[in-house]
């Protein structure tokens, strides 16, 4: 059974000739019968199908699309056209620790974070501990989050994202971020959910960690499928154009 | 929506720990700010209208009905828009955001009613038993909260000055309802249009209940449940045509 299959999806975005934000502005609008946007096709035509347990590549150019149809699988942004299917539990990570609350404590903000995650509280009480352990922050329990450095709270945002348990994962570089070490127990953390059979898709800009991990991917240039297939022959035809 | 309760009882309880947090007497505050209005209306208007019955009483009623209405609907319209990460960045069904807003309104208005039992029991000598109905009429009163919160929460992201027009509203709608003055005041010509303000019945009701010790009337009970209804309806409705667009607009 596919993980995700994806077919004939379009996506336009209107581009507004000038931001209308108020009803006032638009009631204007519509006297004076301007035409108030431009339609810019950010995918065209996309179809591919993401087998179970795989690792999936998205690559290309700024503005090819990529995030915008990573956008689309997470279900943030809805196709114009087209149809999706994703099967099981779908967590995105398109940014780390969304929801956090800088007013609540870490033990709080854990909470809110696993449960938009799609974990349940038992869950969450279940690895309350492995998740502070990771993080390496078990004395900043009640700490309130604003008072966080920009590591620790990057640190308990990904341990609260690896402990999701998701069937696909939706990836944009995101762990690209933190020093070295902290990258490295990122790698390493893929790698154990490959291997225990979960679903990923990648988008990144960085060939060398596409080659590492991904089986096969997918080439986007101005929302259009350029090639489709095994990692390094997708990479080679990459270079090639840029 | 039954499968994200967590996730709504979470946000619910973390706005409300934002909301009480954030000022240095939280809860507390919460209370006096309705008290301190209905005192200071009190003052301006005993000598018209102090003459009725229980004015005191009716008014602080009044006013607890009107601000779980106006600050519900307000916080309401503000929850997608304040969460821009919560909707462009993950996947989350967006009413959920509007609902534990709404709920979050809910449980601190409940909060607020407690304080009048012991102001009932002091201004009236006794406490009427019909207060046991006081939690279905705020469900009742929740359902347009929920409505119009959808309504107004998803038009605001794409018009920027929905929350001024509605406090705009929101002012006319307090002199527009029995709070202040009685209803009997109203000239009878003007009577008919007047109780087509769904608003007057909460408040009739919620006074039958709270200070009259009576069963409300049918017919407030009848147009109150149309009114939430039609705005849950009508809310969904807007809504779910306006946030397929949402992550774009924010």
């Amino acid at each position: 059974m596919a993980a995700i299959n994806i077919d004939s999806v379009s996506k336009s975005f209107r581009l507004p000739h000038e931001k209308k934000r108020t009803l006032f502005h638009n009631l204007i609008g519509i006297v004076k019968r301007q035409m108030s946007y431009e339609e810019f096709w950010a995918l065209k035509n996309i179809s591919f199908e993401v087998k179970k347990g795989e690792t999936f590549g998205i690559i290309g150019k700024n503005g090819s699309g990529k995030s915008t149809l990573l956008k689309i699988l997470a279900k943030v942004l809805y196709p114009d056209s087209g149809t999706l299917a994703m099967n099981g539990r779908v967590a995105s990570f398109l940014e780390l620790g969304v929801g956090f609350q800088p007013e609540l404590s870490a033990e709080e903000n854990v909470y809110i974070y696993g449960s938009i995650l799609g974990l349940t509280r038992k869950e969450i009480r279940q690895k309350y501990d492995q998740i502070f352990e990771f993080a390496e922050l078990e004395n900043f329990k009640n700490m309130k989050l604003k008072n966080f450095s920009s590591g620790m709270y990057l640190r308990l945002a990904f341990a609260c994202a690896i402990h999701a348990n998701p069937d696909t994962m939706l990836i944009d570089e995101v762990f690209a971020v933190g020093d070295t070490a902290f990258q490295k127990k990122c790698s390493d953390k893929i790698k154990e959910f490959q291997n225990q059979g979960r679903t990923i898709v990648f988008v990144s800009h960085s060939m060398d960690s596409v080659k590492q991990i991904c089986q096969r991917t997918l080439l986007l240039n101005k929302g259009q499928m350029v090639m489709l297939g095994p990692t390094e022959d997708v990479v080679k035809e990459y270079l090639k154009v840029t | 929506m039954w499968e994200y309760r967590e996730l709504i009882r979470n946000l619910a309880v973390a706005e409300l720990k934002n909301r009480y947090q954030n000022t240095s007497l939280g809860y507390f505050w919460s209370i006096l700010s309705p008290l301190f209005m209905a005192l200071v209306l009190w003052f301006v208007f005993r000598k018209l209208f102090g003459g009725e019955d229980n004015y005191a009483l009716n008014l602080i009623v009044g006013i607890m009905v009107w601000r779980f209405f106006s600050t519900g609907t307000c916080a309401c319209l503000n929850s997608i828009a304040s969460k821009p990460n919560l909707v462009t960045k993950v996947y989350i069904p967006r009413h959920i955001l509007v609902f534990s807003t709404a709920l979050s309104s809910l449980i601190s208005s409940l909060l607020e009613f407690i304080v009048i039992l012991p102001i009932t029991f002091y201004l009236l000598g006794h406490i009427p038993w019909t207060v046991i109905f006081y939690p279905l009429a705020h469900v009742l009163l929740f359902l347009p909260v929920y409505g119009i919160g959808l309504l107004w929460a998803s038009s605001f992201v794409y018009f920027r000055d929905l929350l001024q027009i509605w406090e705009v509203m929101l002012s006319i709608l307090i002199y527009a309802s029995p709070i202040i003055y009685p209803v009997t005041i109203v000239p009878a010509y003007l009577l008919k249009y007047y109780m087509l303000n769904p608003l007057t019945h909460f408040i009739i009701i919620y006074r039958d209940i709270m200070v009259n010790g009576t069963f409300p009337g049918w017919d407030s009970l009848l147009i109150v449940l149309i009114f939430g209804i039609g705005t849950f309806i009508i809310g969904n409705f807007v809504f779910n045509k306006l946030q397929r667009r949402f992550a774009e607009e924010l």
